[in-house]
């Protein structure tokens, strides 16, 4: 399991987590939700070392990972993909994907196209576009791109940071289906990141609530999805 | 009907130089937001390697390879001992300026290096094949068997790198670390050796430019500072951020220099690159061939 305890990291002065700890267990999609500013891409980008953390400890499967490099996390198995459909959209579909493959092309050369077709077969609008620049994708698109690009890498957990973020519902619900199957398919471990509550819970098994850059709530995610008076409270709804 | 062609080819056989200058800025740049204006200085100083290892009794060959490697060591070294320290550093809002100033401080310790070691006089340095008029089946050719040479040399240097930056993994490694660095980092890709190899490169890069043109401008510690104003020249009219751009710029610049040294007088040469590059930048500011993003900060 993924395990953050005591975290706490601050932009300069600026406290962006305080404190915070949950653990989110191998196998399942563990939400992370909380109204703007709640810290939740920090509490990422800290995982994924972008950030440093100014206390507290990270561990995957008992591994820590406070004090690795961004790359060294990836490479152990935790891909990242940042809010904002993060792609190179100077290159080509193709290329994209190609990206979080690299690091694995001499170990597992062969493995590679059979990762790329996998996404393909996952995102099939991204085969019919894999020769055009990312830059040219539509919103949706490029979201299924970054996951793409980080899932080609063959993680044990993806960090997923809002995909909803400018999205058609319709398109926001494949995004998260997408990822239910995996996760349920493959023992995917998934952080889910969203301000969108109600979808993440929807598919999520355990949620945690942040406010103010500390743990408000941690339980199942569909006592939370009861809560009434909480999400009241918390999220304004 | 000579004129021009000697002027056509002429230009193109500088302009291949230009070219390799221009690339080599437009790696370190694109690599790491740096303009390196030691480049030049670098290329002198591994020409004045090569100038004494010939000088020695070896043969040009052996000379010219040395100083490749040379270059290319000498372009790791300027960014992990003195550009990433700095990086490391500085937190002001000078931070864009810095590198500048540094490497306009390395360009100084090498010319002041080089007078050192090889005492201030100018020096000649060969060629590996005739530099005098061709002729072929008794005409001469309005070209030397050099130019030939700098033509195949630099076009080889090119079609080998399109080749490394669109068909190979570490290419394309390299090209995501300069576009975008945290979308790199989180694809496993070492960013920070991306960096160190754009700075051999392009070190390499502007060694092989100083083997070629130095027999034409002699060797002193200063004789290269020209090459580089031009270079650059080219890299920015070609769009700084964009490797065929460069190449472009480079050859533009060299038959625009060649045609107003032949039909013109020398002294007009400076003020053409000067229209040239405003000409340009009047017309498409972001270069050539340059993206239309502003400048990354």
């Amino acid at each position: 399991m993924l395990k953050v305890s005591q975290l706490s990291t601050h932009y300069g002065s600026v406290k962006a987590l305080h404190n915070v700890s949950f653990t989110a267990e191998q196998g399942k999609i563990t939400t992370v939700i909380g109204a703007n500013g709640a810290g939740k891409s920090t509490l990422l980008r800290t995982i994924s070392a972008l950030v440093k953390p100014e206390s507290g400890s990270i561990t995957w499967k008992g591994r820590e990972l406070v004090g690795a490099s961004p790359e060294s996390i990836v490479r152990s198995g935790v891909a990242h993909v940042p809010e904002g459909h993060a792609v190179i959209s100077q290159l080509t579909v193709e290329e994209n994907i190609k990206l979080g493959s690299l690091f694995r092309r001499r170990k597992f050369a062969s493995d590679i196209s059979q990762a790329t077709k996998e996404m393909f077969d996952l995102f099939p609008r991204l085969q019919e576009r894999r020769t055009q620049l990312a830059g040219s994708l539509s919103g949706g698109e490029r979201q299924m791109l970054a996951i793409s690009r980080a899932l080609v890498s063959r993680p044990e957990v993806l960090l997923l940071d809002e995909p909803s973020l400018g999205l058609a519902p319709l398109v926001v619900e494949q995004i998260i289906q997408s990822i239910n199957d995996l996760c349920r398919k493959t023992g995917l471990t998934v952080l889910l990141v969203e301000q969108n509550a109600n979808t993440a819970l929807s598919v999520a098994d355990h949620g945690v609530l942040l406010a103010l850059g500390e743990v408000a709530a941690d339980r199942p995610a569909a006592e939370l999805m009861a809560d009434t008076a909480l999400r009241a409270a918390y999220l304004g709804y | 009907m000579n004129t021009f062609l000697t002027a056509l080819f002429n230009g193109t056989s500088r302009g291949a130089i230009f070219a390799l200058v221009a690339l080599g800025l437009v790696l370190v740049w694109r690599g790491s937001g740096v303009v390196n204006f030691a480049q030049m200085g670098q290329a002198m100083f591994t020409t004045y390697i090569a100038s004494t290892l010939i000088a020695h009794g070896n043969s040009y060959w052996i000379a010219f390879i040395v100083a490749l490697i040379a270059g290319a060591l000498l372009g790791g070294a300027v960014d992990l001992f003195v550009m990433r320290p700095l990086h490391k550093h500085s937190h002001s809002s000078l931070n864009a300026t810095i590198p500048i100033i540094a490497s306009l401080g390395i360009l100084g310790v090498l010319q002041a290096a080089a007078g050192m070691f090889w005492a201030g006089e100018e020096r000649g340095f060969p060629t590996p094949v005739n530099s005098l008029g061709l002729s072929i089946s008794g005409k001469v050719m309005p070209f030397t068997a050099f130019d030939l040479f700098v033509v195949g040399v630099v076009l080889v240097v090119l079609v080998l790198t399109t080749i490394f930056f669109t068909r190979t993994g570490m290419g394309l490694a390299m090209r995501a670390s300069a576009l975008n660095e945290e979308v790199a980092r989180l694809s496993g890709i070492k960013v920070h050796y991306m960096k160190v190899l754009s700075w051999m490169i392009s070190g390499a890069a502007s060694s092989l430019a100083g083997l070629l043109v130095t027999p034409a401008t002699n060797l002193s510690p200063n004789s290269l500072d020209l090459i580089l104003i031009i270079g650059f020249t080219a890299a920015v009219v070609g769009g700084l951020d964009s490797l065929p751009g460069a190449v472009i710029g480079g050859f533009a610049l060299g038959l625009v220099i060649s045609f107003v040294n032949v039909y013109l007088t020398p002294e007009n040469v400076f003020l053409a690159i000067l229209l040239t590059l405003v000409l340009v930048l009047i017309v498409r500011p972001q270069g050539i061939m340059g993206s239309k993003v502003g400048r990354r900060v």
